[in-house]
């Protein structure tokens, strides 16, 4: 039971790490606490889910419009909504958070509720590994949660707009002497990190079912890990996404079930009490010393 | 001064009693109003929403309740109380139903809340306004155990779906069918945190131990959980011969498909609401047979050896085009409307006091077996339904259609077990 615990405690790290990516993305850059992140990423779902279901789209093509779609739609969201208040970290929380549950009860109003809405696994079928069996899909997300942690890192690196997102995450007054568009770059970041809580959607959803309160639940496992890691620190999220992820695994399966879910909001008021930046996180570090 | 006093307090008694007055006092060719507030998001409830309205339709097409000589249609109000949602609090149900006994002026009530909770709580407020209310989700005993103890506060309150003790009478017969058939006596639950699943798996608990079975363990789930992969480690590696599990939220789905994955070499039996249906099968990758799944009350299934459920079943298919999908509520909620319909005419008024009366008196062949309610204003449910109202346990074989195992009056496949599960080395 240890092996499969360590074994599946790991796959929930990464799906963790995964629903986290995004968020964090958006605020490292952007500055924003893009409240509306669990929304969008039950948008993808949904979008695929319609796409293929009603459409009769082809599967893979179905994922990657409703990628682009949720990535547009984070993209719009912050041009006609969030520019009006950004810098007022308040009415970002309000306006963003507004959207969000806006979003989530507009498809409660359109009848989204209920068991049909699956989307299926990329590929069917489990492996051994020891004596505990996984399915395919759960490798599947370990192998896509390291990819996409491969290509972040690449991309922030070594391309011109990654620069520019982690100029603007150093300091954003300095960025925009060098002549990067900081409004252009927000956009951008909230663009790129709602179209990766797309891509967690649809690479984990598969493993359960598309429902409204996913999206709250991605929302919570997103800030939770968020703030054990250390807002917009990439390796504080991995870190976070493993302790959270392997706490919640042990405690469901040496504790009971019931208590996994409290896991998370225990993480969160620890942290908050001990070290309210994060593990590795900069915001508060300094008031922190004080 | 005095006589002054006493001419006020008579004109406030009076403005406070006309509401009640009015609204039980109907002119020809008023309508009768049913309300229907409950979780309409929920599968249970937005199907239970529409067997209402196919009674209400049926009867009305017919000419309606007749009161006094004079037809009176049924006018059906409904009311989303999203009682059933995750982190919804028990006071925004009881407004929701407030809302629609002094909005809509309702005479009656069938469906009602979907949790237990919410339930327990909206008894006081169904005698503060004396509305009578047929329940068809809601499963806790406890409300029947607070009737009993209180008969002229909670008359008002009925119910015409399965409760959890009977739920458990129907899961007790089932394992020891199970037990007789290929001696398993290990059993491993799993249930979600909500009042009614508690109920019906510390009942089966209790049976289990005194019958001499090993518990393997016990997991309780909070209600949006997704994830039963630890749970269901735990029941593989401890050997357990069966699964029970007792669900009605819509994540609950996947936990057969992650059973599979794992390969517990398990029988799962119990109940997994999105596994009710029909359409589960297309739903759920055609990867759940072999699963036991109870139907709460029968005509949410149909059956070829009790007619009035299979002609109850394929009228609301024809009606809505689709299969009913949830195993709880629909048949009942549709069974509550003719329940109403004849007390209001035995009684010949739809005044609550008198018309609580005559629902007590209900005996009659309805579409889930016989109703007739017990002491605590619940439906009997028993094994046949010539006689009682009835519960069943239907099994999803290899080929992906629905037999029911349980019970004897209605079985109409032997249960069998997967071979996986059976010899599990192999």
């Amino acid at each position: 039971m240890l092996q499969g615990t360590l074994i599946y405690g790991f796959v929930n790290s990464v799906i963790l790490a995964l629903i986290a990516l995004g968020f964090n993305l958006t605020f490292g850059i952007s500055g924003v606490a893009n409240f509306a992140y669990g929304a969008l990423y039950i948008f993808s779902a949904y979008t695929a889910w319609m796409l293929l279901t009603w459409l009769k789209i082809n599967y893979l093509i179905s994922i990657v419009i409703a990628v682009l779609l949720t990535s547009l739609l984070g993209g719009l969201i912050y041009k006609f909504i969030l520019l009006r208040v950004r810098g007022m970290p308040i009415s970002e929380v309000i306006a963003s958070f507004g959207i969000g549950l806006s979003i989530l009860e507009f498809f409660r109003f359109l009848g989204f509720v209920g068991s049909e809405y699956t989307l299926p696994v990329f590929i069917d079928g489990s492996v051994s590994i020891g004596e505990t069996y996984i399915d395919i899909q759960r490798l599947l997300i370990v192998v896509i949660g390291i990819a996409l942690v491969s290509i972040l890192y690449l991309f922030t690196h070594y391309t011109k707009t990654g620069l520019a997102f982690r100029g603007m995450a150093q300091e954003e007054r300095t960025a925009l002497i060098l002549g990067i568009n900081s409004d252009k770059m927000a956009t951008f970041s909230l663009a790129i990190g709602s179209g990766l809580a797309g891509v967690a959607a649809i690479t984990i959803l598969p493993l359960g079912q598309v429902a409204i309160e996913g999206g709250y639940s991605a929302l919570l496992n997103a800030l939770a890990v968020c703030i054990v890691g250390g807002l917009g620190s990439t390796g504080g999220i991995l870190v976070a996404s493993v302790l959270i992820g392997y706490a919640q695994t042990f405690t469901a399966t040496y504790i009971g079930s019931h208590w996994m879910m409290i896991v998370s909001l225990i993480a969160i008021l620890v942290i908050l009490i001990i070290k309210p930046s994060g593990l590795f996180g900069k915001q508060k570090e300094l008031e922190e010393r004080i | 001064m005095k006589r002054r006093r006493f001419l006020i307090f008579v004109v406030l008694a009076f403005l406070i009693c006309v509401p009640f007055v009015s609204q039980a006092q109907l002119k020809p060719g008023d309508p009768v109003i049913i309300g229907v507030p409950t979780f309409l998001g929920s599968i249970e409830g937005g199907e239970s929403l529409k067997a209402v309205q196919m009674a209400a339709d049926e009867i009305n097409a017919r000419g309606g309740v007749t009161l006094k000589g004079a037809k009176h249609p049924i006018k059906i109000e409904a009311s989303e109380i999203r009682d059933g949602a995750p982190g919804v609090p028990v006071p925004e149900a009881l407004l929701g139903i407030e809302k629609i006994i002094l909005d809509k002026k309702v005479h009656a009530i069938v469906v009602g809340p979907f949790r237990s909770e919410a339930l327990m709580a909206t008894m006081d407020l169904l005698s503060k306004y004396k509305v009578p209310m047929l329940g068809t989700i809601a499963m806790t005993p406890a409300s029947e155990a607070k009737i009993i103890e209180n008969p002229e506060k909670y008359k008002y309150v009925f119910r015409t779906c399965l409760n959890s003790k009977y739920f458990a009478a129907l899961l007790t017969g089932v394992m020891a069918d199970l037990n007789k058939e290929f001696g398993f006596k290990k059993a491993h639950l799993m249930n979600q945190d909500v009042l009614w699943a508690r109920g019906t798996t510390a009942a089966l608990k209790g049976w289990y131990e005194k019958n001499g079975w090993d518990i393997t363990g016990h997991d309780e789930f909070p209600t949006g959980a997704s994830d039963f992969s630890s749970a269901l480690m735990k029941a593989k590696a401890k050997g357990a011969q069966i699964l029970f599990t007792c669900f009605d939220m819509p994540q609950s789905g996947i936990l057969v498909k992650q059973y599979k994955s794992i390969r517990v070499p398990a029988l799962m039996a119990g109940f997994i609401s999105p596994m009710a249906g029909e359409v589960a099968w297309k739903t759920f990758d055609r990867q759940i047979g072999g699963l036991l799944n109870a139907i709460f009350e029968l005509g949410n299934i149909p059956s070829v050896k009790y007619p009035p459920a299979m002609a109850f079943y394929e009228a609301y298919k024809k009606k809505y085009k689709d299969p009913i999908q949830s195993g709880h509520g629909p048949a009942p909620a549709y069974e509550s409307v003719y329940v109403l319909k004849e007390a209001m005419e035995r009684a010949n008024t739809i005044e609550p006091d008198a018309l609580v009366a005559a629902i007590k008196q209900t005996d009659r062949a309805g579409v889930i077996g016989r109703v007739k309610f017990d002491a605590g204003n619940q439906v009997v449910y028993g094994t046949d339904p010539s006689k009682e109202a009835v519960a069943v346990m239907f099994q999803w074989s290899e080929a992906g259609e629905r037999r029911i195992v349980y019970p004897a009056a209605l079985t109409e496949k032997k249960v069998w077990a997967p071979e996986w599960v059976l010899k599990p080395g192999k």
